[in-house]
């Protein structure tokens, strides 16, 4: 018990600095003299509607396109049904998964949502901050088990839970895996039957073999078409450091280890194919697409110029949409040495409810919808997602075509990020790394050490992570 | 003697030569070199703006042309209005204007009266202190975020313009040193001779002097208006709301949340430099003259 | 208003300003009266630079003092910790780097500056009736928004569809993915400080014009080349106009952040993470940084000092203050 973050917490209060010193009082005297303008400006900070009967709760998102579209329908079904709560979906700017900087100033501000939409894995990160409200009481208000781990999958539920409490309600859970396109891969004389997962795990050097003879270069030396480039998209450190069998966390150390071999192994096959089939053309060739929020017509295997794709189950939507005359497949990820299971991860993302939400209450209840059966169905079809909730992820009706393959076949196989509270910390410095050894910069035991280092420094102040 | 008067002409004609050789070389050096070298530097700087409208002006499949067309085939016009349909851009604008009109605002009615004090009465230990002013130039604003946004935050002035604009009642260092330039140059005798009818120095200060010194707050004013148009930090902390953001934010999130095509965002470009150009063209001389100004000390 | 102080005080000034005159009549003298109401009056004027002065610069540089040697999320209370802030920069790499791509930058940018300033200044001091119009478009770029040069850059310098790639295709050049690639991510942004030069250049135009034709006369009559009155007048007496620029140009290039934040986003690699943009990302981007955050800017400004400190000390070698 001494050891949890409560009484850590406690004990640091002793030393707290006291509030009062950081004089305020000073500064506001001297706004004064700033006069009329002051008044004229501030005035016209907050827009409060009034007039309406209905709570109205604010609920931040970065989802961009059909994604943006998928929860604005669920908010809009929310409202309809809703007799007392009204729901303003609000598209904030996207950037990298752990760059919440908007929500955290925001509400620093005290101008923060009611509800916002956090990648799960980066819960843990941000209620260690306190940025969160605990749910707990309002769980229990609502006549909900605050222990998550009875209605939602295991890894959901630990993901959104922080130092014993619920910081976050699930809401859905991706599968990646390898995507190919039929017709290229047939040009390298493969024959698309013999990629069916039906008949077995491929093998990592087997794709990149084939890829090889997919690569086509004008003669600027620039990729018109690349048969595969394994750090597109879900290409992730996650994605073949777990391919490999690796592990990121050491619980009983307290440590990250993106150092231990079979993470570097992972890495070190990276290094080599960008350095076998070329590391600037490469980056030429995926640039675009590789910026945060890019738009899915820029991605090259929708583009029909590149044969092969690591992506999740989302992309499925994506390509009925923006690519509904590609006949393609879809695998395991592959394996590096044969008889080896193949392994895959799984993310998804969880509404939270920042510290100052005016109107929490009517926050949760449209949580409650949103990350309930009502909107975890409905987001399911839409999106081709896998819910978190037990009961509608063993709805069979909800899955069609490819998707039935995520769910059946893919989801026993997955394994989750660690939930850390450094977690965005350490995916940005595994992100770094990546880079340096997919562009060839350092070897991956250079670049996975010097990742393992910085996150350290900073994850001793939260040890030990239970 | 022919010999004599050979030699001397030959001694004449290599010193007209010579001379010659002077003149072409001075001409070379005055007026051909720093043409062309002149000339050559123009070229790169205008190619950005060249490049800028021109993409703006491209259609989209002109745009996925490889390589790159330098003379475009089709002029695309409606990109312009595109590019402020994709974001909320004449809201951005708006937002932008506003707090570049309160930004001249506060900085025409700060810095005079700062300046005033450090030049037109003289009192003990004023150079040390306005020394310290100068100094303030060099602390980097970036030093000052993590305590300003924190100080601000428990004020409730983030996401207000509030943060932006109060600093600026308070005086800014290089515009002061400007204002006190000038106002040293401002002859005594008139507020002697206004000190001597017995009006007050703040009377003086505001009816006699700050007349003296309009152009020198066109200088401010003109400096004011470019800060705050072209400030980036400052917003991109403070300003959470997409109602409003400046322009500067919404462009940088405009690369994030859509589409990006450059020819929109050319666009969009060219319409946020256009205001900038042509008060730069107007007042060039206000502008010349501020900046020179803190060189000749 | 009683006429009679009024004569006083005008007395009492004219009585000063004779004191003045004949110099200091002595290091301690106590204030006269007509000093004191100056003194009042001045500190009246100057009030609103000496309240923003206390509360926009001094205040907040004790507050990130103080911060410094805490843990604060900027959420709750912050936690008092020490100097582990300042031990965590000695073991975080991302920060070393940070760091050298900092000095690169600076140690690139602010030189490279100089020169291309005093080429153009020298040019446009050269005596072509058409020298505004060149002015007019080299000074123009230094007014604009560094935001939308940012995105202006961006297409120049896209690997496939930018005009200077396509130029250096041309020359049968094998044009580098400028921000895509570490090699060339810092260069491409030093690049874009070049693009500003016009500003500094008209600083040294204005040196240019202030030193007297007769010493270039001088030197002609010496026998002085080009060269030589270039090495031997014009950069003497340009050394002071340089020192300020060196100054203020170290300064500014330590806070190179806008070029990051909009193009690259800080990579590829970490290879464009300047020393701001790192120190906002942890203290907007990782919540629970601000401690952090607070103890790296002490430190920028300690740098942004030292080095102020060390051009000034070296300057008394190389800058010549005497001849007019």
């Amino acid at each position: 018990m001494t050891t949890t973050k409560s009484s850590q917490h406690r004990a640091e209060k002793r030393t707290r600095i006291a509030p009062a010193t950081f004089n305020r009082r000073d500064l506001v005297k001297g706004a004064v003299g700033a006069g009329a303008m002051t008044f004229a400006l501030g005035a016209q900070a907050p827009m409060i509607v009034r007039g309406q009967s209905k709570t109205n709760v604010t609920f931040w998102t970065t989802y961009t396109d059909t994604g943006l579209k998928n929860l604005t329908d669920i908010v809009n079904a929310f409202n309809k049904q809703s007799t007392d709560t009204n729901v303003k979906i609000v598209q904030i700017p996207p950037a990298e998964v752990t760059d919440s900087s908007k929500l955290i100033t925001a509400v620093r501000g005290g101008t923060g949502p009611d509800v916002y939409l956090l990648d799960r894995f980066i819960v843990n990160e941000r209620a260690a901050n306190g940025l969160l409200e605990d749910l707990t009481d309002l769980m229990k208000k609502n006549g909900m088990n605050p222990d998550l781990t009875e209605d939602y999958i295991e890894f959901a539920a630990r993901e959104a839970t922080f130092d014993g409490k619920p910081y976050a309600l699930p809401f859905d859970t991706d599968v990646r895996a390898l995507y190919y396109n039929k017709a290229m891969i047939k040009e390298a004389g493969i024959d698309p039957a013999t990629w069916d997962p039906s008949k077995g795990v491929l093998l990592w050097d087997d794709i990149k073999a084939t890829a090889a003879k997919l690569n086509k270069k004008d003669t600027n030396g620039n990729f018109t078409q690349a048969g595969l480039v394994p750090w597109f998209d879900q290409g992730l450190p996650y994605t073949f450091g777990f391919s490999w069998g690796g592990t990121f966390f050491d619980k009983s150390k307290c440590e990250v280890t993106p150092d231990n071999d079979k993470i570097v192994a992972s890495g070190d096959w990276i290094y080599n194919y960008a350095k076998d089939q070329g590391v600037d053309a490469f980056q030429a060739f995926i640039q675009a697409a590789m910026k945060p929020g890019a738009p899915p017509q820029q991605n090259p295997f929708i583009q029909k110029r590149m044969a092969m794709w690591i992506t999740g189950d989302w992309s499925i939507q994506n390509l009925a949409t923006y690519a509904p005359d590609i006949d393609y497949g879809i695998t395991y990820l592959p394996v590096p040495t044969k008889g080896m299971n193949s392994t895959t991860w799984a993310g998804g993302w969880s509404v939270v409810i920042p510290q100052g939400a005016k109107e929490p209450e009517g926050a949760f209840k449209f949580m409650k919808y949103f990350a309930g059966p009502e909107g975890q169905k409905m987001y399911t079809k839409a999106s081709s997602h896998v819910p978190t909730l037990k009961s509608v992820q063993a709805d069979k009706s909800l899955y069609s075509g490819k998707h039935v393959f995520f769910i059946e076949k893919l989801l026993p196989t997955t394994k989750n990020r660690p939930p850390l509270p450094v977690g965005a910390k350490f995916w940005d410095e595994l992100q770094t790394a990546w880079q340096k050894i997919y562009l060839n910069k350092e070897s991956a035991k250079q670049a996975y050490g010097e990742a393992k280092q910085n996150t350290q420094t900073l994850i001793q102040q939260f040890c030990p992570i239970t | 003697m022919a010999k004599a008067i050979i030699a001397e002409a030959t001694q004449t004609a290599e010193q007209f030569r010579s001379q010659r050789r002077a003149h072409w070389m001075r001409l070379f050096s005055q007026q051909v070199l720093p043409r062309i070298i002149l000339i050559a530097v123009c070229a790169l700087f205008l190619l950005p703006f060249y490049w800028m409208v021109v993409t703006a002006l491209k259609t989209t499949p002109e745009l996925a042309k490889y390589p790159p067309t330098f003379f475009p085939s089709a002029l695309r016009w409606s990109n312009f209005r595109d590019a402020t349909h994709v974001i909320t851009f004449w809201l951005y604008m708006r937002n932008t204007a506003i707090i570049t009109a309160l930004t001249v605002i506060a900085s025409v009615i700060s810095n005079p009266i700062i300046a005033y004090g450090f030049s037109r009465i003289e009192w003990p230990g004023r150079d040390k202190v306005f020394l310290l002013v100068l100094a303030t130039v060099f602390v980097p604003f970036p030093v000052l975020i993590v305590a300003l946004f924190d100080i601000f935050a428990k004020l409730h002035w983030v996401n207000t313009y509030l943060p932006l604009i109060v600093p600026m009642f308070f005086g800014q260092a290089f515009w002061i040193f400007l204002m006190r330039q000038f106002l040293m140059g401002v002859p005594r005798e008139i507020s002697d001779a206004a000190r001597i009818d017995g009006a007050n120095e703040f009377r003086i200060f505001y009816e006699i002097v700050l007349p003296q010194a309009l152009p020198a707050i066109g200088v401010i004013s003109i400096f004011a208006a470019i800060y705050a148009w072209n400030d980036f930090l400052g917003p991109l902390i403070y300003l959470q709301d997409a109602s409003k953001y400046t322009i500067a934010v919404g462009l940088a999130f405009f690369r994030s949340q859509h589409d990006f095509q450059y020819s929109l965002a050319m666009a969009a470009a060219t319409i946020v430099v256009i205001p900038v150009i042509v008060l730069f063209l107007f007042f060039q001389r206000a502008f010349v003259e501020g900046i020179t100004v803190g060189s000749i000390k | 208003m009683n006429p009679s102080t009024t004569v006083q005080t005008t007395v009492d000034e004219s009585l000063s300003a004779a004191a003045r005159a004949q110099g200091r009549t002595g290091r301690f003298h106590l204030p006269s009266r007509g000093e004191r109401r100056n003194l009042v009056l001045g500190l009246l004027f100057i009030s609103p630079w000496l309240v923003g002065f206390l509360a926009f610069l001094v205040y907040p540089i004790y507050y990130t003092f103080r911060l410094s040697f805490t843990r604060y999320s900027g959420f709750g209370q912050p936690t008092w910790i020490g100097l582990a802030n300042y031990q965590r920069m000695f073991d975080d790499q991302v920060y070393h780097t940070a760091l050298w791509n900092t000095f690169y930058y600076v140690a690139l940018a602010v030189p490279i500056g100089v020169i291309v300033a005093m080429v153009l200044a020298l040019a446009m001091n050269a005596p072509v009736p058409e020298v505004p119009v060149y002015r007019t478009i080299l000074f123009m770029p230094s007014v604009l928004p560094l935001f939308a040069i940012s995105f202006i850059f961006l297409t120049l310098l896209d690997p496939n569809q930018g005009i200077v790639n396509e130029f250096l295709r041309e020359f049968g050049i094998h044009p580098p993915n400028w921000f895509g690639d570490t090699r060339y991510a810092k260069i491409a942004i030093v690049a874009i400080a070049q693009f500003g030069a016009g500003q500094v250049a008209l600083i040294f135009l204005a040196g240019l014009k202030g030193i007297p034709q007769s010493l270039y006369e001088a030197a002609m009559i010496d026998g002085a080349g080009i060269a030589s009155r270039f090495r031997n007048v014009t950069l003497p007496l340009m050394t002071p106009v340089i020192l300020y620029d060196l100054i203020l140009g170290v300064s500014q290039g330590l806070q190179v952040f806008t070029e990051s934040y909009i193009i690259t986003q800080g990579g590829p690699a970490n290879s464009t993470n300047f020393y701001v943009y790192y120190l906002y990302a942890n203290a907007f981007r990782y919540g629970g940084q601000m401690g952090y955050a607070a103890a790296m800017a002490v430190v920028l400004f300690l740098i942004t000092f030292a080095i102020a400190i060390l051009i000034f000390q070296t300057s008394n070698r190389w800058v010549h203050y005497d001849v007019t």
